[in-house]
């Protein structure tokens, strides 16, 4: 009897948008790396079952920090025909894509663009499995509240540093609107350029306010500069805490332990208790790279896009999107739970309150998840 | 013959992407032709006026504001915004020149108002509510003709050809008339073009309204191309660099000049970014090869066009 010959399946191609040169170099890098380790991960199992077992093929895109470059790829990868797109680390940049995607009707996976107005625009091929920023900033904000009754409310003041994009912005603005709601007066709300290389200015006039809390939202450079300027001005807190801190990651806990030392970040991060997870991130840093929170961003934005291929039996955007909007994956180690889609946001996303302790990453917030007890507020200074 | 062959290659160039369905192609030609057009606008009072300028970001933020404002927050139809961009520019140029120009300030010192300019414009726009503050603005997607969004990319190319056309008659209306003789004196020598009768102030204001008016429509089309804007794409110095990089690269007060500085700086720049995959590889390529071509040819690449015609 002769053999039965049939073709090999078709790659499915997933395009990946994100700056990997440029001032958002590293963000970009850390998501690209989470997408590629997400496509091996599903060619190793036997690629996309309900295609054959086609092969996932990620192309790459580099935006370069600049909205009308990662526009431009977009159509450039509608021409290679991808069966979704994940991205783009920074918001403005999902903005343009998201706009242009929809165009050709391409699903996209959000990976790192946390700005409300990506899901909130009605754009039925946008998805994102990840927090948005006004439930991140709500979560933020409650976490604070939660640390400081917990130490007997000794912060009652705060200053927000920020940087002027959109993510900045509209965290800062958000912030702002919040904080008096659970007994924190803000001071003042201090923008900067990104970049910025100097917070001298910014720090002393922090120091002058003389705040219980500072509270930074920006992207990784300004972040650790600002905290480093803090440190050298000897800037006495009951907390330094950032909501989505950019610079928030472990590079900076292991290369300046005592700048680091007790800042706390509301960010994405994965529940320690699940052992997956931890063998995920030792699995990154044995292969030599950086662990930090867009690499698992990467990782799950393909997941999930992956999945929604999979569960389409088709690699063609009318079937796909739905498929994405009627998701309830829960395979992972994230804290989320199962998924579901509203207008493209998953409802059940949600960040974790971290501290920086012994040069590690701590989970301090909700105590479901914790694995270390917090420190507020912090020693004094210097 | 020979010096007809430049612009006749040029146009069969600009017309390759109608006859092409690759989208690379497409967006490559559309990215050019706007880099092209604005390098020009800058090109006219830059090079032709020699009124150099580095922040030309300025016009081209106030442009793109200027149309993204009307349609989102009073509901006028996006083509309107071609206009009133222009009048936006053009009005601001006028203001910045002739304040700049009375106080008699010119060279280094005229740039660095241009560029203390672009930088207040973007400050302001990161603080107004109007603008969205740092958040920016979103135009939202109806592609129809009518709201200046097209599903297609050669339209948004075709418009940015007729942009960069214009520019381009511009820069050949001054290489050729009388006022832009009255310019480029002023430009070789100001006290002998004042001699001579030419009113300076208003020679070169009117040059940098100009200037100004061309470049806010290349806002006008980018906000229509991306529908998305925020300070740091409308005002950023990289922008006004851009601009001033093409003219210079391709030969500035030329009219040829800013047009082959856009094609070869886009030709570097984007075939490096596609065929080579390591990071910072391409940007290293790409500013390796411009700094060969700025010390080789200081007067830009129209000299090689001039050699051989």
């Amino acid at each position: 009897m002769p053999a039965v010959l049939r073709a090999a399946p078709e790659t499915v191609k997933i395009g990946m948008i994100h700056p990997v040169t440029g001032p958002l170099a590293f963000g970009g890098g850390q998501c690209r790396l989470g997408g590629q380790i997400a496509v091996a991960d599903l060619n190793d199992v036997g690629g996309i079952k309900s295609l054959g077992g086609a092969k996932v093929e990620a192309v790459l895109g580099d935006a370069q920090g600049k909205a009308e470059i990662a526009s431009g790829l977009v159509d450039q990868m509608a021409e290679q025909k991808v069966a979704g797109i994940t991205g783009c680390y920074a918001s403005n940049l999902a903005l343009a894509v998201t706009q242009t995607a929809a165009k050709y009707s391409i699903p996209v996976s959000i990976d790192s663009g946390i700005a409300d107005s990506i899901t909130s625009r009605g754009l039925a091929n946008v998805f994102r499995f990840f927090p948005d920023n006004t439930t991140m900033t709500n979560q933020a904000i409650a976490c604070l509240d939660a640390l400081n009754k917990g130490a007997g409310s000794p912060a009652k003041s705060a200053v927000i540093v920020h940087e002027n994009s959109e993510f900045g912005t509209s965290t800062a603005k958000l912030l702002a609107t919040k904080l008096a709601g659970i007994g924190i007066a803000a001071k003042e709300t201090i923008g900067h350029a990104t970049p910025t290389r100097d917070f001298t200015n910014i720090a002393l006039r922090i120091k002058a306010q003389a705040p219980d809390l500072v509270l930074i939202t920006n992207y990784p450079n300004e972040y650790q500069l600002l905290l480093r300027t803090l440190y050298q001005q000897k800037v006495d807190l009951v907390a330094a805490y950032s909501v989505s801190g950019g610079g928030f990651n472990l590079p900076f806990a292991k290369d300046q332990p005592a700048v680091s030392a007790n800042m706390i970040d509301y960010n994405h991060w994965y529940n320690p208790h699940d052992p997956r997870a931890e063998a995920f991130r030792k699995r990154v840093e044995a292969a030599g790279h950086v662990f930090g929170w867009e690499v698992l961003f990467g990782y799950f934005a393909v997941r999930v896009l992956a999945d929604a291929i999979e569960r389409a039996g088709s690699a063609d955007a009318d079937r796909v999107i739905p498929a994405f909007a009627a998701s309830t994956w829960h395979d992972d180690w994230l804290p989320y739970g199962p998924t579901r889609f509203v207008n493209g946001q998953n409802q059940g996303a949600r960040g974790l309150g971290l501290q920086i302790q012994d040069a590690d990453i701590k989970v301090i917030w909700p105590g479901d998840f914790a694995d270390a007890k917090p420190v507020f507020p912090r020693p004094k200074a210097g | 013959m020979r010096r007809a062959a430049v612009p006749l290659a040029l146009g069969v160039l600009a017309l390759l992407p109608f006859a092409s369905s690759s989208q690379f192609l497409v967006t490559l030609a559309t990215l050019t032709a706007v880099s092209a057009a604005l390098g020009q606008a800058w090109n006219i009072a830059g090079g032709f006026g020699g009124l150099t300028s580095f922040g030309h970001a300025a016009f081209f933020g106030l442009g793109a504001y200027a149309a993204a404002i009307l349609q989102t927050r009073y509901g006028l139809n996006p083509w309107l915004g071609l206009p009133a961009a222009a009048a936006v520019g053009g009005a601001a140029g006028w203001l910045i020149g002739f304040s700049a120009f009375r106080a008699g300030l010119r060279g280094s010192y005229f740039a660095l108002v241009t560029l203390a300019f672009a930088e207040a414009f973007r400050v302001l726009a990161n603080s107004l509510d109007i603008t969205g503050g740092g958040s920016g603005i979103l135009v939202a997607l109806h592609p129809a003709p009518g709201n200046f969004q097209f599903a297609d990319r050669r339209v948004s190319y075709a418009l940015a050809l007729l942009l960069l056309g214009l520019a381009t008659g511009a820069a050949a209306w001054l290489a050729s008339g009388r006022f832009g003789a009255q310019l480029m004196a002023v430009r070789e020598n100001e006290d002998a073009a004042r001699a001579l009768g030419v009113a300076v102030v208003r020679t070169k204001s009117a040059t940098l309204a100009l200037s100004g008016a061309l470049t806010a429509l290349g806002g006008v089309l980018y906000v229509q191309s991306y529908l998305y804007l925020d300070p740091g794409i409308a005002f950023s110095a990289e922008r006004s660099v851009e601009m001033l990089l093409i003219a210079m690269i391709g030969g500035a007060g030329t009219i040829l000049g800013p047009l082959l500085g856009a094609i070869v700086v886009h030709a570097i720049a984007d075939t490096t970014r596609s065929l080579i995959a390591t990071p910072g590889v391409a940007p290293m390529l790409y500013g390796v090869v411009l700094l060969v071509i700025v010390g080789v040819l200081p007067g830009g690449l129209v000299r090689i066009v001039a050699r051989h015609a």
